[in-house]
């Protein structure tokens, strides 16, 4: 490259003139005229002008950051958060935890240990985002709906099709476990959970398939079973299950 | 800007855009950042690569913006053409080895698609000169930036930084040779 840097302050500030718009008349004309003659300086012309417009974009990257923390906070960032805090922040879902204190205390006087462990420990996944309209998956994503709503058994039935056509999906296999679970059917849900957990190492759902497949055992009475999964699941909630089982 | 931002024609918003409006820049940055965070979330990626790719994009059709290489044909043209250039850039990530070792990608979900727009050569001369001016020391870096990026006159910079308007216009000129020199030696 040609060391176009060695530049006088009175050139540098007519070419900033030229590329702003600044030159008029005269100086135009002769400004023009030598751009084209003479090439060594149309490319000094063009190297200032890359220098300006990388300030000018460097500038604007750097105040990227600020805006982006105008940005309101979108539905999906909202479900992420949730669901990123489903182990760690009790305070977010302070009403679901105490629906499941209740439930669990009702555990505590009518039903056998394995299911008051279960009941304290279970929540349905929250499942995933779904405010995105894109035909991508749709049928997957339709199904999702149906879950988040509640409607376990219309999840599974929709879920169950496109599971047909794929058996080997680890992220419907895992759904479909999860669902049985929510929809208190343990026995269903084992095989799937069982297939999604033998996917992979970097299965996003992993932990969590080891997680709720221990917690179907233990709602099963397999507490062999139960504590070989939860010793796989990295997650917090599922660790503290396991020294639960142990005491 | 008085007026209601959501109103201006294509045109105006890209005057706006050429001449650095920071109003708009927002205005046009957080508007279009929800739709192509639904994409990456929705085709494998994170919170956090959507940021990345929307804000690459960004700057490539500011860039574009500015050097003509973006012409409006339509009312939304230059929201749609920040949404393809995004698209594009998610997939090119997608693609790449270093995302496909990390993930357990899914080849059959794949479904983003690179749409037909302006594929950027990379510009690694604009790469430099921003990487340099990156580091450029901040009292030189402050000053370029006032008056390039802002547009302030230079007897604005000079209120501004408190000199007189000749040292700005010398300060100006010494700043520029040090990020140029700074440029070439980054080559």
């Amino acid at each position: 490259m040609k060391d176009n840097n060695n530049i006088s302050q009175e050139l540098l500030e007519t070419i900033e003139n030229y590329l702003i718009g600044n030159l008029s008349g005269r100086d135009l004309e002769d400004f023009n005229r030598l751009l084209e003659l003479d090439e060594d300086f149309k490319d000094q012309v063009e190297d200032v002008k890359t220098t300006l417009l990388g300030i000018e974009a460097q500038s604007l990257k750097e105040q990227l950051d600020d805006f982006h923390k105008e940005i309101p906070e979108t539905e999906i960032q909202q479900e992420l958060a949730l669901k990123k805090s489903r182990f760690a922040s009790y305070s977010r879902i302070a009403a679901a935890a105490a629906i499941i204190i209740a439930v669990g205390s009702i555990w505590f006087f009518i039903g056998s240990p394995n299911e008051k462990l279960y009941a304290n420990y279970f929540k349905p996944d929250p499942g995933l985002p779904t405010t995105m309209s894109s035909t991508n998956n749709f049928d997957f994503y339709d199904a999702m709906v149906s879950y988040k709503h509640g409607d376990y058994q219309i999840a599974i039935d929709k879920w169950k099709v496109l599971n047909a056509q794929k058996p080997e999906n680890d992220t419907l296999n895992y759904f479909l476990g999860v669902a049985h679970l929510a929809n208190k059917n343990e026995a269903e849900a084992i095989p799937y959970l069982e297939r999604s957990a033998a996917a992979e190492d970097n299965f996003v759902f992993l932990n969590d398939a080891y997680f709720y497949l221990g917690l179907a055992y233990i709602k099963e009475g397999q507490l062999e079973l139960a504590k070989k999964n939860l010793s796989l699941s990295n997650i917090e909630e599922a660790k503290k299950l396991l020294r639960e089982i142990d005491n | 800007m008085g007026k209601k931002l959501h109103l201006l024609t294509q045109n105006q918003l890209l005057n706006a855009i050429k001449t650095n409006d920071s109003e708009v820049l927002k205005y046009v940055y957080t508007n279009n950042y929800p739709k192509i965070e639904a994409l990456v979330l929705k085709n494998s990626g994170s919170i956090d690569y959507a940021k990345d790719v929307y804000q690459e994009a960004f700057i490539t059709v500011w860039t574009h913006v500015k050097t003509g290489k973006f012409v409006p044909k339509n009312d939304t043209a230059l929201q749609g053409y920040l949404y393809r250039i995004s698209k594009n850039k998610w997939t090119d990530v997608l693609r790449s080895k270093a995302f496909k070792n990390s993930t357990n990608l899914d080849n059959n979900h794949l479904k983003v698609v690179k749409e037909e727009v302006y594929d950027e050569p990379e510009d690694k001369k604009l790469n430099a000169t921003m990487g340099a001016f990156e580091k450029l020391g901040a009292p030189c870096k402050q000053l370029l930036k006032t008056f390039y990026f802002e547009k302030k006159s230079l007897k604005e910079v000079a209120i501004e930084f408190k000199i007189e308007e000749n040292t700005a216009r010398n300060k100006k000129y010494r700043c520029m040779q040090k990020l140029r020199e700074m440029v070439l030696a980054s080559n």
